[in-house]
């Protein structure tokens, strides 16, 4: 590991004017110091944050605010969003091990970067880390991305971020020019030419905190993840579905899919499919039909597509079963 | 019930495994790998890392000894054959400054064309009878072509010694399956007399074959420690262990069985094509076709195995080498015979298990004890045939029966007793089942008697633990030892040969109970129910831990395991343990042993045999014929990830 400097700030102004490009907040370090130990990160400062930011989960009448520092379990253990926010609870508690969930903060979730095996291995080089090609779009790519590919076909790798997508969160985030808040729909933004990440957050600015639209009580929602193994994996594709019906007629629709896109990724498509439809099982194949309509497959990955389409009308199913809360 | 003895010393971590060795003035090592799968080293410059305060040697072909590696290598070639191979090594005051040092060695690399398919070398054949006949005169002929990949072992811990040298005489803590094996290997590379080496393996955290032969890691800490003067400790990373400490050879078999309308076999014909890697590294051999010859009586057989040397890392023996790989594919084609006759798949496999050895000519210490096995996995699920999710496979393994020579020692004194032995505890409680045997030989209890292994200095030899041999070697010399010790005090005892007329083979069968959602790919594997024959049980506890970590690793073997290598590259891009997807806790179903005790009075006096490999044999077969009768989908191929069964 390069050596780096590494400094507490005791004000958010100080952490914000210690950011910069060559150095990164530390928060969990749960993917930041493995990128470091394996050479794919050389920031020449940490910036720990891990006394600074807000932790802890506070229910208000303008909605739910997390705040960036509150761990996985954290989340997938407390009341409020096991009661009200189900797939943001069964999200957590999809992703990686109870181990990691204790240290994994939420803000570094959202922040994690792609798992794609070129990435992740030093050796070689890709368009994502500053390279001319993506080897992964004629190579071993049956993790890869069905949805919003090229230049980059890795999938973000978070199962939380769909689930709060799902749920319409927004951020506030402090930069030099001080506070502003962002929708998380404009947050995460496929990588482009003049910017190899997938979020447009400025490296001097801080996420401090989410905020969660509150919704009303009838609102139902969940999250269904298809793994390599039953735990311990990150997403071959999962589905956050946030519905509100009334009486069976669909009054709302939020579909987000993980790990098949470069983003977390709103399946418009299938929500228009529900919106003010009937639940029906015709109407939950269709709206399955919608959400990977435009998925272009690559050589290894074209399984993705009627698995996520069968995790759409499983979650739509689940859901809406009149015995379900 | 007894358990380990050495069980509260693992879990409170006293237990010393080869890198929590500390001694004075220690240095930890490096290894710099080759990031082409082919090249020739131009030049390399070590300078920069040299002068890096805190580095104490740097070795490399550019001042080290030439010494001969396995095929026409050498330790530190001018060759490198796969991404991985070693180029040269760091000893510096830590872990981390010894990693950082390496990457400051600047090494110049010509690359050099290279090739992940490989060209078949010279076959392995054996044949008997007339296959073209047999296959003429069946009435049913399954012809069809399955494939395995390539695994990767993933112990608990990796590869990993410290050696340090008190003048000429070397001492080497090593994790390894096989103490002697190591002290002559290394004897020999460094042109030592074997008593000058001394290797000690006090706790193993599992090798599961990967750590039956000297690797280079050991021959590297001794040359560094020699130059520096210092004790030297070279533990491999993760990273390291999945590029270059071995694998479960990928591969390709194709098949054709004949059979007559009452299901007696007629022909088995395999060819199989096996991708070993860059070297040929030695130890237990890949034998894939070794159950194609024996599992089933058949008249007319032919089995080759050719191997593909290519630019990736070297496979080794890991767990029943060859039978995991060949049992796959011949136990799913039994079924798919099965199917075609209409006969019963488990009442087909008790028509035409072997009770003699074929290879060998020679009937089975216990020749009915793979029906045994079958009845009683057959009664403990309950087997119906055609019941949708189960799925039976049956399996024989060549070895089990203990490799002489081997030695042992007793003393006995004021009712306690110290036994020594010339073997390791690799991680299957050899010590524990040997002081039981010496206990009860002795009439005192278990807890009165100390087994001293894993040091090579008493100079009492032992074999490797490979071929599940550990207990069938040691147990009838042990229990002899103490025979005599009690009536002397004090006594030595070798061990006896085998018996010359019969063969000794361990087998047994498995039942696997899952079910497979089609619209997700998903399967969920809900009961595994095993019964193999391992003779006498002496310690139920410690068996069932083989029974258990056998199907456990099976699981992954069967279902997501695999070794992926991009083919543009040459690389391997899960090296680790996110992508490469071992089971969880929560992948592992209920596991029922419904093995019983079955002393083999013919196989050694102690009438036990080996349990280490067997349970990890059957079960990947087990799953892919249950997914068939789940599903009516013939996969062929490992592992059945859920692309294979998605609609
Ligand atoms: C083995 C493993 C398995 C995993 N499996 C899953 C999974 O299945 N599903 C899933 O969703 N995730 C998974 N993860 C990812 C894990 O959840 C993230 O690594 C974790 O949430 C990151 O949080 P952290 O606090 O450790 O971030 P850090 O590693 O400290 O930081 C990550 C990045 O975010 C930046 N950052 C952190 N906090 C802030 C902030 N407040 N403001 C600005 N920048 C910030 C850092 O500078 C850094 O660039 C897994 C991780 C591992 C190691
Ligand atoms: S998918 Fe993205 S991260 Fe992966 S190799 Fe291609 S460019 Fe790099």
């Amino acid at each position: 590991m390069r050596a780096f400097e590494y400094t507490t700030p005791s004000t958010i102004q100080q952490a914000v004017s210690a950011l910069g490009a060559d150095s990164r907040a530390l928060a969990g370090g749960t993917d930041l110091l493995t990128l470091m130990k394996a050479h794919i990160a050389a920031p020449e400062r940490l910036v720990n944050v891990k006394m600074l930011l807000p932790r802890g989960i506070e229910a208000r009448p303008e909605g739910l605010e997390i705040g960036a520092l509150t761990t996985l379990a954290e989340i997938e253990q407390h009341p409020v969003i096991a009661a009200g926010y189900s797939a943001l609870a069964q999200a957590a508690a999809l992703a990686a091990s109870p181990q990691i969930r204790n240290l994994a903060t939420i803000g570094g979730n959202l922040l994690q970067r792609p798992r794609c095996w070129y990435y992740r291995n030093a050796r070689i080089d890709c368009w994502l880390k500053g390279g001319a090609d993506c080897p992964a779009r004629e190579g071993e790519n049956r993790n890869h991305a069905i949805l919003g590919g090229g230049p980059c076909y890795a999938v973000h790798p978070s199962d939380l971020a769909a689930a709060l997508l799902a749920f319409d969160a927004a951020l506030w985030v402090h930069g030099r020019g001080g506070e502003r808040a962002i929708e998380l729909a404009d947050f995460f933004a496929l990588p482009a030419p003049e910017r190899r990440t997938e979020t447009v957050l400025s490296p001097d600015e801080l996420v401090l905190k989410l905020r969660l639209p509150p919704h009303p009580e009838e609102t139902r929602s969940g999250y269904l993840k298809a793994m390599d193994r039953k735990a311990w994996a990150f997403a071959l594709a999962g589905v956050a579905c946030v519905l509100r019906l009334s009486g069976r007629k669909i009054a709302h629709a939020r579909i987000v899919l993980s790990g098949v896109a470069p983003i977390p990724w709103r399946a418009r498509a299938a929500e228009r499919e529900l919106q003010g439809a009937m639940a029906s099982p015709d109407r939950f194949a269709a709206a399955a039909a919608a959400a990977v309509q435009e998925a272009v497959p690559l050589r290894h990955n074209g399984y993705k597509l009627p698995l996520t389409k069968a995790l759409v009308r499983q979650a739509l199913t689940a859901l809406t079963d009149p015995a379900c809360k | 019930m007894i358990t380990r003895l050495e069980g509260a010393d693992k879990v409170t971590g006293r237990a010393r495994y080869a890198a929590d060795v500390r001694l004075p003035g220690l240095l930890h090592a490096h290894i710099v790998r080759s990031p082409y799968p082919h090249a020739r080293i131009r030049h390399i410059d070590a300078s920069r890392a040299e002068r890096l305060p805190g580095v104490h040697a740097v070795l490399s072909s550019a001042n080290s000894p030439s010494i001969p590696w396995h095929d026409a290598s050498s330790l530190f070639d001018r060759t490198v054959r796969y991404i991985g191979d070693e180029v040269a090594a760091v000893a510096a005051d830590s872990d981390e400054l010894a990693a950082d040092a390496a990457r400051l060695i600047d090494v110049q690399y010509e690359a050099l064309a290279f090739d992940l398919v490989g060209e078949a070398r010279e076959p392995k054949a054996e044949a008997r009878g007339d296959v073209a006949r047999g296959l003429r005169e069946a009435d049913v002929v399954l012809e069809a072509t399955y494939r395995t990949q390539t695994a990767l072992h993933n112990a608990l811990e990796p590869h990993g010694c410290t050696a340090l040298w008190h003048g000429d005489q070397l001492t080497v803590y090593e994790s390894t399956q096989g103490i002697f094996a190591v002290r002559d290997e290394v004897a020999e590379k460094l042109g030592l007399a074997a008593q000058n080496v001394r290797i000690i393996t006090e706790h193993m955290g599992g090798g599961f074959g990967a750590k039956q032969i000297a690797w280079k890691h050991t021959v590297i800490a001794a040359l560094l420690a020699q130059r520096t003067g210092r004790p030297v400790q070279l533990a491999l990373d993760r990273a390291s262990e999945n590029l270059a400490a071995g694998n479960r050879n990928a591969t390709e078999q194709r098949l054709r069985l004949g059979a007559k309308r009452d299901g007696t076999l007629s022909a088995i014909d395999a060819r199989i094509r096996v991708e070993a890697g860059a070297y040929s590294v030695g130890g237990e051999d890949s034998d894939v076709i070794g159950t194609y010859l024996t599992l089933y009586r058949c008249a007319n057989v032919r089995a080759e195995q050719r191997s593909l040397r290519t630019n990736a890392g070297p496979a080794v023996a890991f767990r029943a080498p060859g039978y995991a790989e060949g049992n796959f594919a011949l136990e799913s084609a039994i079924d798919e015979l099965a199917a075609r006759l209409g006969i019963d798949a488990l009442e087909l496999r008790l028509r035409n298990y072997a009770t003699r050895d074929q290879r060998e000519d020679k009937p089975y210490t216990a020749p009915e004890s793979l029906r045994r096995c079958i009845t009683r996995v057959a009664a403990a699920c309950e087997w119906r045939h055609q019941r949708p999710g189960l799925g039976f496979a049956a399996h024989d393994w060549a070895a089990g029966g203990g490799w002489p020579p081997a030695e042992a020692e007793v003393e006995f004194a004021h009712g306690a007793a110290r036994v020594i032995v010339g073997v390791q505890d690799v991680g299957t409680g050899s010590r524990t089942a040997l002081a039981q045997l010496a206990a009860a030989e002795l009439g005192i209890g278990v807890e009165r008697v100390q087994v001293e292994l894993g040091d090579t200095q008493p100079g009492l030899y032992g074999p490797t633990s490979a071929g599940s041999a550990t207990l069938a070697t040691l147990g009838p010399v042990v229990q002899e030892a103490a025979r005599l010790a009690k009536k002397s005090g004090h006594a030595r005892a070798q061990r006896g040969e085998n018996p010359k007329g019969k063969s000794i083979r361990t087998c047994g069968a498995q039942a696997v109970e899952l079910a497979v959602d089609r619209d997700t790919g998903e399967v969920t594997v809900k009961r595994v129910i095993a019964a193999h024959d391992c003779g006498r049980i002496v310690n139920p506890l410690l068996q069932s831990s083989q029974v258990i970590g056998g199907i456990t690793q099976a699981l992954g073997y069967a279902l997501s395991e695999k070794r992926i290598v991009d083919a543009r590259l040459g690389d391997v891009l899960n090296a680790n343990l996110e992508e490469y997807k071992l089971p969880t806790v929560a992948d592992i179903p209920e596991i029922v042993n419904a093995s019983e005790s079955m002393p083999d009075a013919e196989a050694n006096a102690t009438g036990v045999k080996g349990c280490g490999e067997p349970p990890i044999i059957p079960t990947a077969a087990a799953i892919a014929n249950a997914i068939y009768s789940a599903t009516g989908v013939r996969i062929r191929e490992l592992p059945i990830t859920r692309e294979k069964l998605i609609r």
